[in-house]
């Protein structure tokens, strides 16, 4: 979820009131938007937005015309734009791409931006979208990057090429010296950061004007020399690179309605490709390539559970900011340029239910009658459980993550059957557990000042390789229960199990156990229809010196599954 | 404490030496075990109790020493102390080395030496030119024999009080006793004090009360089956017992609260209606997020979100026609009507094996057998990427379910989350927020005012995607829920950390309970 912070004045301004607190919590409903903070101090606010596919709300411009529109300002029209059928082409502002990009980086969009003297609550705002659509958006720059560079010094056209990583040098940004493009990867921050993102690459993405001056080597930083934008430059030179297109085009579309918002006058930019796109070899940006989706009102109205018209339907979607028309019962919608997140008709419902409001829709109860019910995993592990509170033993519940240290090493088993964790955050939690039985011992360990005799249990999950199964491993309800007493032995273990087994209404025998956790020959495996289904004995004093247990424990463990049969 | 509640509260012990000891006996533990046959234990508890209740006080107080035989000493007294079988042996055998006399008396050397030193120093034996002890003057052997008769006065009882010795013991007794050691000497030597307690001025009135009650201190103490089986308890009274002592300690065999409270929640859904469903902590990619349409591309679903398994890496096969149906979803939106995420649908990608990171893969699997209508719920356990504090876990539950249904809508949804504040979370106050999750649309936040906590967000839910439910081969709405219990259970449990949910300790886990 993108965190933005919006200067309160300019915000105000866009939305065309000034909102009291309250106001804006309830009017941010309309944008996914949750009022995290109000900084009176520096005038910031600080702001949530939970919609994952609405990058065009993440910047202060773009938020506030979402909440203006939705207050009832009309749709701004932005005129910048091209389409497939209509190119604004630029003879004089192009960049010309080297065939070689195809399968490193292959599309480019940029624009000239026009307009007031950049001044530092705009900058900063600018700084923030860039961060949140290539961080967030653009998958930590993998799918967008960002440049922005001082206009005037730049001369066409721009060449966007695929250059040789360790002969092209140039300064990067914060850096005073030249660097190959490889020692920008391995020692500027920014290479470091995003270098894993071209590193295998045999050539690397390039940005260079008309006289060879360097702009930037995208994904990664720009030159010291022209891609350092200062408050007071009033014209800006804006790219993005990237791997898929619309996602390429809908941010290029974004940055330019919100630099227009903020009053200057968007430049298109001809792209001239070598290589065929699904758009041409020619764009030019910013570009409108989002496709009408058209709902039919009876599938709303089946899908809100109330009867609304056409007309009311269409009223709602224009007032969240969308472009409409109506043809008989259907609605079709043109997204608005900065927005692409229409999939299905039901993205067009949504709408409708944020522009009419939640508060418009009634709670009904649903009508179908149902049968509730347990799993019989459930129910069987309630049986067993109340069992074992009858006989007089605390229930405890664990997590199922441990350390190979407690579930391997210290109960001296081999742990084939134990379950990694490939990519573990620390050494507490890599492996799931196999047994109930360490946790058992776990608690056991740290509760020496507990009043004696200790009875614990616990009922849940393990889990364990097993090579048969298609995940490789497999998943069981579990029952275990440990007893520590200055004197408990093998014989108040088989008295438990006895005990548990007649409640629970089956039969079993024992048969004799090798096993190092165990006391061998004062431990046994607990068979139910010819399956082995658990363990019962004393615990070793092995084990128990590895858990630095001075009491003398015995303990059970059964496989719940196999005897609900 | 007035007199009547003070006999109320006497021990049998204390009735019976109030009733038989006059206002001016001197009362002490001895006399208690002479005249009363109590035991020590006993005598000294009926004198503390008296005292407690301020009808006895102490009056004198003095220090008595008595001497106890040690194991020595019964040695000595039996055999002779090796003086007197040192004399003996070289009256029989004339002259001997000392090391002659140890090795045939079976003495220690260093014991024969220090009663030699002894016996030639009084004059009895001495050494000869060949060094070998020899009688001197056998008369003064009677100088040392007052310790045959301390071991015989001292054999006589248990203790010999200092006050029963004949005078001319006395001294022996004090230079033979030892406090410590005493086992390497032959009398031990102890010091207690004696005190004498004398009936306060309560007396008379307390007798007096005691008499009318008709008390005996022969009153049923604990009820046996012999006293219930012969009907003893017909003639004698019942000992009235201090209800006030405090109460031993309680171990019983229960619930986990925790537990407890999982079991309430899924109580209170199986009567709403919904079945429960279950499934494996392993998870494929395909059922944890394909086929709940969020793109393999998705920022949410990078390497360091979830847990990979080590070891297999990917399930053998994902169920068809499952895998092709989402597969084509993701590619071109199938038939679902959704254009789809436009993307290469990667088919190894997603039979890679991780720990379930969302009770929602549970919903997803239940529309493969799903009955419609149908209601259906799961309190999932889930796994993390995160690290571990107060507010975060490795692993957790979720509380997750769908309702599938051809008359199932927005309203009914707003109307499960209200039935869920109401019933599940006691809310009076509801509010729904638009939300956003990659699987539903339209998609809610239900907000709710609990009695104790405020507003808070109980959950979230909305309409599964036609690309999530179309796929898995259901063509009727499906509403997705998850409700957030973690804060309501921690606040039912009395607790502040999310760890505790989990916790280790024993005590803490017995002495927790649930409001």
């Amino acid at each position: 979820m993108p965190k933005i912070e919006v200067n309160r004045d300019i915000f105000y301004s866009q939305v065309g009131k000034k909102l009291t607190p309250d106001e804006l919590v309830d009017i941010l409903e309309c944008a996914k938007g949750e009022l995290d903070e109000i900084d009176d101090a520096s005038g910031v606010l600080k702001i949530e937005l939970n919609d994952t596919n609405r990058p065009d709300l993440w910047s202060t411009m773009g938020l506030a015309r979402q909440l203006a529109c939705y207050r009832g300002e009309k749709r701004k029209a932005y005129g910048f734009f091209s389409t497939q059928a209509k190119q604004q082409k630029n003879e004089k502002k192009k960049i010309i791409v080297d065939k070689n990009l195809k399968n490193i980086r292959p599309f480019i969009a940029a624009f000239v931006a026009t307009g007031p003297k950049i001044d530092d609550a705009h900058l900063i705002d600018l700084i923030q979208s860039q961060e949140k659509l290539c961080g967030n958006y653009g998958s930590k720059r993998k799918t967008i990057a960002m440049g922005v560079y001082r206009e005037n010094i730049i001369s066409y056209p721009i060449q966007y090429s695929a250059a040789d990583p360790d002969k092209t040098m140039f300064v990067p940004l914060e850096f005073d010296r030249e660097l190959s493009l490889r020692e920008i990867c391995e020692q500027h921050p920014k290479g470091i950061e995003f270098g894993l993102i071209v590193k295998d690459f045999p050539r690397y993405p390039f940005l260079t004007d008309a006289n060879g001056e360097v702009l930037s080597f995208p994904p990664i930083i720009n030159s010291a020399k022209l891609g350092a934008v200062k408050v007071g430059d009033e014209k800006l030179f804006v790219e993005l690179t990237g791997t898929d297109i619309d996602t390429l085009l809908l941010a290029c579309s974004v940055v330019a309605c919100d630099l227009a918002d903020a009053g200057y006058s968007i430049e298109p930019v001809t792209v001239v490709y070598p290589y065929d796109t699904p758009y041409g070899k020619e764009i030019t940006t910013p570009f409108y390539f989002q496709k009408e989706i058209q709902l039919n009102i009876e599938d709303a109205i089946k899908l809100l559970g109330d009867v609304i018209s056409v007309d009311e339907a269409a009223k709602a979607i224009e007032r969240m900011g969308n472009p409409v028309r109506i043809d008989k019962n259907s609605i079709i919608l043109a997204p608005p340029e900065f927005r692409n997140d229409f999939m299905h008709p039901v993205d067009i419902i949504e709408e409708i239910v944020m522009g009419k409001g939640l508060k418009a829709f009634t709670p009904v109860m649903p009508k179908d009658f149902t049968v509730g019910r347990l799993s019989p995993q459930e129910e069987f592990s309630r049986k067993a459980r109340e069992i074992m509170t009858g006989l007089g033993f605390q229930e405890m519940i664990y997590n199922y993550l441990g350390s190979k240290k407690d579930f391997i090493e210290k109960m001296k088993i081999p742990g084939t059957d134990v379950i990694e964790i490939l990519n573990p955050m620390t050494e507490n939690y890599e492996i799931v557990r196999n047994s109930i039985l360490p946790n058992l011992l776990m608690s056991e360990s740290v509760s020496a000042n507990a009043v004696y005799p200790h009875r614990i249990f616990e009922s849940g999950k393990i889990a364990r390789k097993d090579s048969t199964e298609n995940y490789g491993s497999k998943t069981e309800n579990h029952l275990a229960f440990l007893v520590a007493e200055s004197e408990v032995g093998f014989n108040e273990a088989s008295a438990l199990v006895s005990g548990l087994f007649f409640y629970m209404g089956k039969e079993y025998t024992l048969a004799p156990l090798e096993d190092p956790r165990f006391i061998g020959g004062r431990s046994a495996r607990i068979i139910f229809g010819n399956k082995e289904v658990g363990l019962m004995g004393e615990i070793h004093p092995e084990i128990l010196e590895a858990w630095n247990i001075v009491m003398p424990c015995i303990a059970v463990e059964v496989n719940l599954d196999l005897i609900r049969g | 404490m007035d007199t009547a509640s003070i006999i109320s509260t006497l021990h049998p012990l204390e009735v019976k030496v109030l009733l038989s000891f006059g206002q001016n006996t001197l009362i002490t533990s001895a006399l208690l075990m002479d005249k009363l046959q109590y035991n020590i234990g006993q005598s000294n508890q009926a004198i503390s109790w008296l005292e407690q209740k301020n009808i006895l006080k102490e009056k004198s107080r003095r220090t008595v020493i008595s001497y106890t035989l040690t194991g020595l000493g019964h040695d000595y007294r039996q055999k002779g102390t090796p003086e007197e079988r040192i004399v003996s042996l070289i009256e029989k055998e004339k002259e001997l080395s000392l090391p002659e006399i140890a090795s045939k008396l079976g003495l220690e050397n260093k014991d024969v030496g220090s009663a030699f030193g002894l016996l030639s120093k009084n004059g009895v034996l001495e050494m000869n030119e060949a060094k070998k002890a020899v009688i001197r003057d056998i008369a003064k052997l009677a100088v040392i024999t007052p310790i045959k008769d301390l071991l015989e006065f001292c054999a006589q009882k248990e203790s010999v009080v200092e006050d029963e010795l004949p005078a001319g013991l006395v001294a022996a007794a004090k230079e033979h006793g030892k406090k410590r050691g005493a086992a390497s000497g032959i009398l031990k030597m102890s010091e207690r004090d004696v005190v004498e307690y004398a009936f306060t001025n309560t007396y008379p009135a307390t007798v007096a009360a005691l008499k009318d009650s008709g008390l005996t201190g022969d009153e049923i103490g604990t009820l046996t089956p012999d006293i219930i089986r012969s009907g003893d308890w017909r003639k004698k009274g019942f000992r009235s017992y201090n209800i006030n002592t405090a109460p031993v300690r309680v171990l019983l065999g229960r619930k986990s609260p925790y537990v407890d409270f999982l079991d309430k929640l899924k109580d209170q859904l199986t009567s709403l209606g919904f079945e429960e469903y279950d499934g494996p902590l392993v998870e494929t990619e395909f059922w944890n997020s394909d086929a709940l349409f969020m793109p393999q591309f998705h920022p949410a679903r990078d390497i360091h979100d979830v847990y990979y398994i080590k070891e297999p890496t990917h399930a053998k096969e994902i169920d068809e026609p499952f895998l092709s149906n989402v597969a084509s979803t993701h590619e071109n939106g199938w038939k679902t009507g959704s254009r789809g995420w436009c993307y290469k649908f990667d088919r190894n990608f997603t039979k890679k094996l991780i720990l379930r990171s969302q009770g929602t893969v549970l919903s997803a699997k239940a529309l493969t057998t799903a009955k419609i209508p149908g209601k259906y719920f799961g309190v999932a356990r889930c796994f993390r990427y995160d690290k571990v504090d107060a507010t975060h876990l490795a692993d957790f539950y979720q509380t997750e379910g769908i309702v599938l249904g051809d008359s199932v809508n927005l309203k009914t949804l707003l109307g499960l989350l209200k039935m869920f504040a109401e019933e599940v979370a006691g809310a009076k106050e509801v509010k729904y927020v638009p939300a956003y999750f990659p699987f539903t649309e339209p998609s809610v936040e239900v907000h709710i005012k609990h009695p104790i906590l405020g507003w808070f967000e109980l959950g979230g839910a909305g309409i599964f995607r036609p690309e999530v439910t179309k796929p898995l081969g259901i063509d009727v709405p499906v509403l997705a829920w998850g409700l957030g219990i973690d804060r309501m259970a921690l606040m039912s449990l009395g607790l502040k950390d999310l760890r505790d949910l989990f916790s280790f300790d024993i005590e803490e886990v017995r002495l927790r309970r649930r409001s």
